[in-house]
């Protein structure tokens, strides 16, 4: 019984050491190797089919505008330009701001040939005051803007040949045909620069 | 000389002296109570007097090595001890003599600690294990760079300054912009690369 006890006593002090060493040898951080794996992911901003989707959408719109317009169904030619306006672009897709603008440009276009020089204004001055940065359908944009004050100063000179009244609004023409020109200008000059 | 009973107390009589009537009564009576002691049939009751007398009897006894047991009944003792050692418990005391069994606690200590230790060691290896220096996978991301024709971007430099006289003709643009893009998302998806240059 006595050796039993001894012996027993003695395999516990062993492995009671060696669990404390091995505790401890736990407690130190050893030296790991580390495995990097890069993942590439895709940017955001690559053309994808919500993209092409869109850009789809707006192409068939034209196109059905463009046909009615040849039939000379201006109501409905505005209809499918204002379909482009509607249209889902991917979140921060510049083509989508450009492609309304564009859309705004016709659209405002049709409305002067349909005599509604001020609904086509309101088309203009929303396109403008959405615009999220100077790009030549901005421009282009200043210049229908122009030559619906042209309109607005031709009518005017209709009731007064005077032209007294029309003038500030040809002034105002000439104002957006210059802020269209010189868009125009920074950004050919910025072009340029990049190449 | 005064007689006086109390044979402690009393006066010592001398050596020669004869021996009283009642000293010989009492030596006789104590007599019998240390036989009795000595065969194990002490009397229960005895004066203060006698029971000193006999304690001191039993270890003049024992030092002179007459209190030795007889061989048999030593084997006889030997032998329930032995048997009580390994747990036979039909085994008849030899007398008042047996053996002193460990305590439970002492039979169980030995074997806690050793279990205790297992555990600990258990547990400090399955910690090691645990904590074992393996191979750390860092996962990086980065994005890929792609030419910029498979990207969504401005169409300036597609379209260019757009004259007063073609301000209207927004048709030509967007086939012009959707043909440029759709080459740029072909190459992309058909470059077989996943997207990534």
């Amino acid at each position: 019984m006595k050796s039993k006890s001894v012996i027993g006593v003695i395999i516990g002090v062993v492995l009671l050491s060696a669990g404390m060493f091995l505790a401890g040898r736990a407690s130190v951080p050893a030296d790991r190797a580390v495995t990097e794996v890069t993942r590439i992911k895709e940017p955001t901003d690559v053309i994808d089919e919500s993209l092409m989707l869109a850009l789809g959408q707006a192409k068939n719109f034209h196109r059905k505008a463009k046909v009615y317009l040849s039939d000379g169904k201006l109501d409905d030619a505005a209809a499918a330009v204002r379909q482009i306006l509607s249209l889902a672009f991917p979140k921060g897709a510049p083509e989508a701001d450009d492609v309304r603008l564009d859309a705004r440009a016709l659209l405002a276009k049709i409305l002067i040939s349909k005599g509604q020089v001020d609904e086509a204004m309101r088309v203009v001055d929303e396109g403008l005051a959405s615009s999220q940065r100077e790009s030549f359908f901005t421009a282009n944009l200043y210049t229908v803007r122009g030559e619906i004050r042209e309109v607005r100063a031709n009518n005017l000179d209709a009731e007064d040949p005077s032209k007294t009244k029309s003038a500030p609004e040809r002034r105002l023409a000439i104002e957006d045909y210059d802020k269209s020109i010189q868009i125009n200008e920074r950004l050919q000059k910025q072009l340029m620069e990049k190449r | 000389m005064t007689t006086n009973d109390d044979m402690l107390d009393g006066a010592v009589p001398e050596p020669l002296d004869e021996a009283s009537p009642s000293e010989r009564a009492h030596a006789r009576t104590f007599a019998d109570i240390v036989d009795k002691a000595i065969t194990g049939r002490a009397p229960a009751a005895m004066s203060a007097d006698d029971r000193a007398l006999l304690e001191v009897a039993t270890v003049i006894r024992a030092a002179n090595g007459q209190a030795e047991l007889s061989a048999q009944r030593q084997r006889s003792i030997v032998e329930d001890a032995l048997r009580q050692a390994v747990g036979d418990r039909n085994t008849t005391t030899s007398g008042s003599i047996g053996v002193i069994p460990l305590s439970s606690r002492r039979k169980v200590a030995p074997w806690a600690i050793a279990g205790a230790s297992m555990l600990v060691a258990a547990a400090a290896m399955l910690a090691l294990w645990l904590r074992a220096p393996g191979s750390e996978i860092v996962h990086r991301e980065e994005t890929a760079q792609v030419p910029t024709s498979w990207t969504s971007r401005p169409a300036d430099p597609l379209v260019g300054p757009i004259a007063p006289e073609h301000a209207g003709e927004a048709s030509e643009r967007i086939d012009y912009l959707f043909a440029d893009r759709l080459d740029g998302y072909r190459e992309r998806r058909l470059s077989g690369r996943g997207g990534v240059q």
